[in-house]
């Protein structure tokens, strides 16, 4: 989401949509592969691939939608996107139907660990592995790769970029894939730990929200302290007192509104 | 190579240039002078294509460029230094310099056109590693300028160049452009003070409220005494 917003200057609401689809087909993809009789040791690869196969409508919507909102006020993109959020979330409704989906057992397939004193489902500790990766991954893209200084110099300056001969339409649509994906890839990782529910996709985004609020728009050390500060919240607050979960959360992000307008880590250049 | 023919521009309901025209031959060196506001950097971002003028032609070796994305008007040989220099502040200087190359390829190969940049401004080898909010506003002018040739570009336009800088950086960044122009390649340059205009100018239009209201040589314009009303500006 840091990236897209960066490079785009647009507010996608619909990643959180991007969030649960991919959840939902992740649920579907690990189903028939069961169905098929695949060993479930393995049911990581069909759900993977399918978070990513499922990326590709982020090149439907970008297309289909977005181009045509890019030059216009912020609230137009919020619209749209918040259009696109309701939209998903009714197809995700017909299609799956509305009772909670999981991926019955399979959370478990890996076993259990002791760590730190406490026991924690391998599994945990697969999708925290495959999280790092994927941030490192695109830490490479973005500072090691022709195609990632290109996209850090459309962010900084479109206008420029696109006198240097940089195709903007094509960079975008790129992004916008990419960030797609992981936002199907990263719905269907979790899938396995909880169950798939039509409002997933709002949730998550009051969640980023917060995440980018207190980290800072644009920045992607922002987004990583600002998820920590957000998680960790929460789990304090689950543990002393549910009911406040929610609340403690508005309430920094509140904090943060008046104290630090930009967010922690917010550059003046946003 | 460029022929800007009666051109109209509107910015929302503003009327910003009326029935501007100018031309630009292959190597020559031409300048857009008038004062702040008087329409310069609106004739050069119509010429890159950010603005479509709502009348007129744009046309670079005979082919109309109006309407065309930005992008391709630059693939078509265009380069440009914005008056902001445009640094990525996120990049470093030598990857400022090089996107020029990873975008257009083709033509001349990636290392002659890295050394024909660096060659232009030397001091620019020095900042390599550095990044854009470490340079002095000279070093971002220059290292814009040398960014666009990289492009390998037939023509640059360069939209005051001088604007901001110490008196004592300006004849090195004037000296780079001298080059540039020996190089083969045309230059069009907007300046908002007749003084800084470069005595090895073919030709100067002098822009104000929109209009043209001067095209000759410069020591025509030196004669002229409207135009030095408009430019004279003080040294």
């Amino acid at each position: 989401m840091q990236v897209v917003f960066g490079v785009q200057k647009i507010f996608n609401l619909a990643c959180g949509s991007f969030y649960a689809l991919g959840a939902y087909v992740g649920v579907s993809a690990v189903g028939w592969y069961a169905a098929a009789g695949g060993p479930p040791a393995l049911f990581i690869v069909p759900l993977a691939l399918a978070g990513l196969a499922v990326g590709a409508v982020g090149v439907v919507i970008e297309r289909g939608l977005l181009s045509f909102v890019y030059e216009r006020d912020e609230t137009f993109q919020l619209l749209l996107t918040f259009a696109v959020v309701l939209m998903m979330e009714d197809a995700i409704r017909l299609t799956w139907g509305t009772a909670p989906r999981s991926t019955a057992g399979l959370y478990l397939a890996y076993g259990q660990t002791q760590l730190l004193g406490a026991t924690v489902p391998v599994y945990n500790l697969v999708v925290i592995a495959a999280s790092l990766a994927i941030a490192l991954a695109i830490g490479w893209l973005l500072t090691r790769t022709t195609f990632g200084r290109i996209v850090r110099a459309t962010a900084d300056n479109r206008e420029m970029a696109a006198a240097l001969g940089v195709d903007l339409r094509r960079v975008y649509a790129k992004v916008f894939t990419l960030g797609t994906a992981l936002g199907t890839l990263g719905g269907a990782l979790v899938i396995p730990a909880t169950a798939a529910m039509s409002e997933m996709g709002i949730e998550l985004i009051v969640e980023a929200f917060a995440v980018v609020v207190i980290g800072g728009l644009g920045s992607m050390r922002g987004a990583f302290v600002g998820a920590l500060v957000v998680g960790i919240l929460r789990s304090f607050a689950i543990s002393i007192y549910p009911e406040l979960e929610m609340l403690l959360i508005y309430l920094i992000v509140i904090a943060v509104l008046v104290l630090r307008p930009r967010g922690l880590f917010g550059g003046a250049g946003v | 190579m460029l022929t800007v023919h009666e051109i109209d521009v509107f910015i929302q309901a503003s009327h910003i240039l009326r029935r501007v025209s100018l031309e630009v031959g292959a190597r020559e060196v031409v300048c857009l002078v008038g004062r702040n506001g008087a329409g310069k950097s609106t004739t050069l971002r119509t010429i890159m294509g950010y603005l479509r003028p709502r009348s007129g032609r744009v046309e670079l070796r005979g082919q109309p460029i109006q309407g065309r994305r930005t992008h391709e008007i630059a693939a078509l040989g265009l380069g440009w230094a914005p008056e902001d220099s445009g640094i990525f502040t996120d990049l470093t200087v030598a990857e400022n310099i090089e996107i020029a190359t990873w975008t257009r390829r083709g033509g001349r190969p990636a290392a002659e056109r890295l050394d024909l940049a660096y060659g232009v401004f030397p001091v620019l080898r020095r900042y390599m590693t550095r990044k854009g909010p470490e340079m002095s506003g000279g070093e971002r002018k220059m290292l814009s300028i040398a960014r666009a040739l990289a492009l390998d570009p037939e023509m640059l336009l360069l939209d005051e160049p001088f604007e901001g800088l110490s008196p004592t950086i300006i004849p090195s960044v004037s000296d780079g452009i001298a080059q540039i122009t020996r190089l083969g390649h045309a230059v069009l340059l907007a300046e908002s003070n007749i003084h800084h205009v470069p005595e090895y100018t073919t030709r100067l239009y002098v822009i104000e409220r929109g209009e043209i209201v001067f095209a000759g040589t410069l020591d025509d314009a030196w004669r002229d005494a409207t135009v030095l009303r408009i430019i004279g500006g003080t040294r």
